[in-house]
């Protein structure tokens, strides 16, 4: 350990070594992959106390399709909020992973890794074909036809077979019950968090960000718009395939011909309304927003008896604050709390330049 | 032959239902620029009223469906005038996003309002009976509920057009549809324009909304399928011009039952399942290579 010390701050010693230490761990800590992990480490605590029935049962339950949910999110806040590209396919492409996993570990009692396999594969050609459509149409006409072709999907999942019924969910060889999907959601969670965060900061998060602002520009600089928008389209199709391989196993039954059901356009609604609430280029916004827009609901209301009541009023509610979001506060919830961030510190500083005066550290 | 006919007839009613819903959302999207979401669900509201009328009040269903239209009318007025003009920093997709959430809150409403119950709710047709024709010695009938769907869709959407071309304000309209900071400065109140198609867009949505009822039983979701239908015939058309919309929307449930009755004249009656995954994979082919839709003009893109 001291030769490792010596290797890596040379002569310095005694405060003067313990400082840069300090820094040097206060430098890694501030690296956002430290907080995906203590938010993972946070969730899977709470998912331990409530399987075992110390907290509240239905927490974990309504916490596991929550994040599930948000894995399709944040590969939306990905598509939008990074490359610029509308689409309200989300609930189509949820349906992939939904049928791989009742056809391959369902029916064909096959391994999770298969079933993993085969939505990321069928995931990767819907996802070209709807980034070669992409280069030809923009704007709301592509959320439109994102929509035709989420519509196709479902079609396609009730002509092929619309109730489904899956409950042998098993990994390595071990049967997971209900109650503990929220550990295999979380897990899957915190790494797709980590994989998104990574590919932001890298020269093709850059890429995305330049064809947002203006793809003219882009393609001067020498980003080809053709590889950057399949990949965009390829990556958030298949997070939302392996959101709907969770759902799947965390719901254990789905309806295509449900108006309401995971296919439907509600859910895709739903999604582009959770990461716009959160902001729509923020990681942790979009997890906000999916809490907002479907934890809520399980999570909070539902243990107030005016809402058991009432449930409509939260959609009502959940309504009401995607418009005044929208109205107000542009940049989703992301933007409040930075905001919020700021006049917290600007108050820390006059209440320090109140205390020492002016032009004070 | 007759068969044939017989498939044409049932699809006479999805025909008006999917041409008035696409007309709405054109007559929006050409003045506010936005797609609006929450079309469908404001056409359940105003079925709600009408059902309230007919079972509540005792209402005969001509005096029934205008209260419907003036209460959606009122409904999409407001959305327009409280929540689009005073969105601090509303561009066109949050305008979309802000239709969404509004349907939440209108499916949330409407159990408020109309009660919880989930029964279905029975729900007059305009005319009751059918009337049938000898072809080829087979029988073709045609219900006459479809039939006055027919004449109210094309009486109305006659006279949308005919107002659209030749009255004042069909021009503030096409001036405001063809860029609206500038019809603003022509003196056009632009306000007023598009507070007028929301409106009408509403109102012709509560007229599909009470066709479908012959169709499906009344919910706050019943009209999506139709919804999701005029909007793809909306790019299939093409936003450019008003008429381009109208066709696809003839075109997309004809297209539909065409290959339903070619799978049945083929042995392959299963087909019928399929019929709209076929249609709209059509569709998207055909957009793939004419992304300004079939009868739509040229964009010059400004770099």
């Amino acid at each position: 350990m001291n030769k490792f010390l010596r290797q890596k701050y040379g002569l310095l010693d005694g405060n003067a070594r313990n400082r840069r230490i300090t820094d040097d761990m206060r430098r890694a800590l501030a690296n956002p992959i430290w907080h995906y992990l203590l938010f993972g480490v946070v969730i899977l605590v709470i998912g331990f106390l409530s399987s075992n029935r110390i907290i509240s049962y239905s927490l974990g339950t309504g916490l596991a399709t929550t994040f599930a949910y948000a894995i399709a999110a944040v590969g939306f806040c990905l598509l939008m909020g990074y490359s610029g590209l509308a689409s309200l396919g989300t609930g189509g492409f949820i349906g992939i992973g939904t049928y791989s996993m009742y056809y391959i570990m369902g029916e064909a009692k096959l391994p999770f890794i298969v079933a993993l396999a085969v939505a990321i594969a069928v995931a990767i050609v819907i996802g070209v074909i709807v980034g070669f459509i992409s280069l030809r149409i923009e704007g709301i006409y592509l959320a439109i036809l994102t929509l035709g072709l989420s519509e196709i999907l479902r079609q396609l999942y009730v002509a092929v077979k619309d109730s489904l019924n899956f409950n042998n969910f098993k990994l390595f060889g071990i049967a997971i019950p209900n109650r503990a999907m929220i550990y295999v959601i979380t897990v899957t969670l915190v790494i797709v968090m980590i994989i998104t965060h990574n590919l932001i900061v890298s020269p093709t998060g850059r890429a995305m960000l330049a064809m947002k602002n203006s793809t003219a520009a882009a393609q001067a600089m020498g980003i080809s718009l053709m590889k950057y928008r399949l990949l965009a389209f390829v990556i958030c199709t298949i997070y939302a395939s392996v959101s709907g391989l969770l759902l799947m196993a965390a719901t254990r039954s789905a309806m295509a011909s449900n108006t309401t059901g995971f296919y439907a356009m509600v859910t895709s609604l739903n999604i582009l309304a959770a990461v716009i609430i959160g902001g729509t280029r923020s990681i942790w916004g979009a997890l906000v927003g999916t809490f907002i827009m479907y934890g809520l609901q399980t999570v909070v209301f539902n243990k107030i008896p005016f809402f058991q009541r009432n449930p409509v009023i939260i959609t009502f509610v959940s309504g009401i604050l995607v418009v005044l979001v929208v109205m107000f506060y542009p940049g989703g919830l992301a933007q409040l709390l930075a905001e919020i961030k700021n006049g917290v510190k600007k108050l820390h500083k006059k209440i320090r330049e109140g205390k020492y005066g002016k032009d004070v550290g | 032959m007759a068969y044939f006919l017989n498939t044409l007839s049932i699809t006479l009613t999805p025909v008006c239902i999917t041409v008035l819903a696409a007309m709405a959302i054109t007559i929006i999207f050409k003045t506010s620029y936005t797609a609006n979401f929450a079309q469908a669900v404001i056409a359940s509201f105003g079925a709600y009223v009408v059902a309230a009328g007919l079972n509540k009040a005792g209402l005969s269903i001509w005096i029934a469906m205008p209260l419907g239209v003036l209460a959606a009318v009122a409904l999409s007025v407001f959305i327009d005038v409280v929540i689009f003009r005073h969105g601090r920093y509303v561009n066109s997709l949050g305008k979309q996003i802000i239709t969404m959430g509004l349907t939440s809150v209108i499916v949330a409403a409407i159990p408020l309002i109309f009660g919880a119950s989930q029964e279905i709710i029975p729900f007059k047709k305009f005319i009751d009976g059918n009337l049938t024709f000898e072809v080829g010695g087979e029988l073709v009938s045609v219900t006459k509920n479809s039939l006055v769907c027919v004449a109210i869709t094309v009486a109305v959407i006659a006279a949308i057009f005919i107002l659209l071309k030749y009255s004042k304000w069909g021009l503030s309209v096409r001036a405001t549809a063809s860029n609206e900071y500038v019809a603003g400065m022509m003196g056009i109140n632009t306000h007023v324009v598009t507070a007028v198609s929301w409106g009408l867009a509403g109102a012709l949505s509560v007229l599909a909304a009470c066709m479908t009822t012959s169709i499906y039983p009344l919910n706050a979701y019943f009209m999506s399928n139709y919804q999701v239908n005029a909007f793809l015939a909306c790019i299939l058309g093409g936003f450019a011009t008003f008429h381009g919309p109208v066709i696809a929307a003839i075109i997309i449930p004809v297209a539909s039952s065409l290959v339903t009755y070619l799978g049945n004249v083929a042995g392959a009656p299963e087909l019928s399942g399929w019929s709209m995954v076929i249609v709209y994979g059509l569709s998207l082919l055909v957009i793939f290579f004419l992304p300004q839709g079939i009868i739509g003009g040229k964009t010059v893109k400004k770099v």
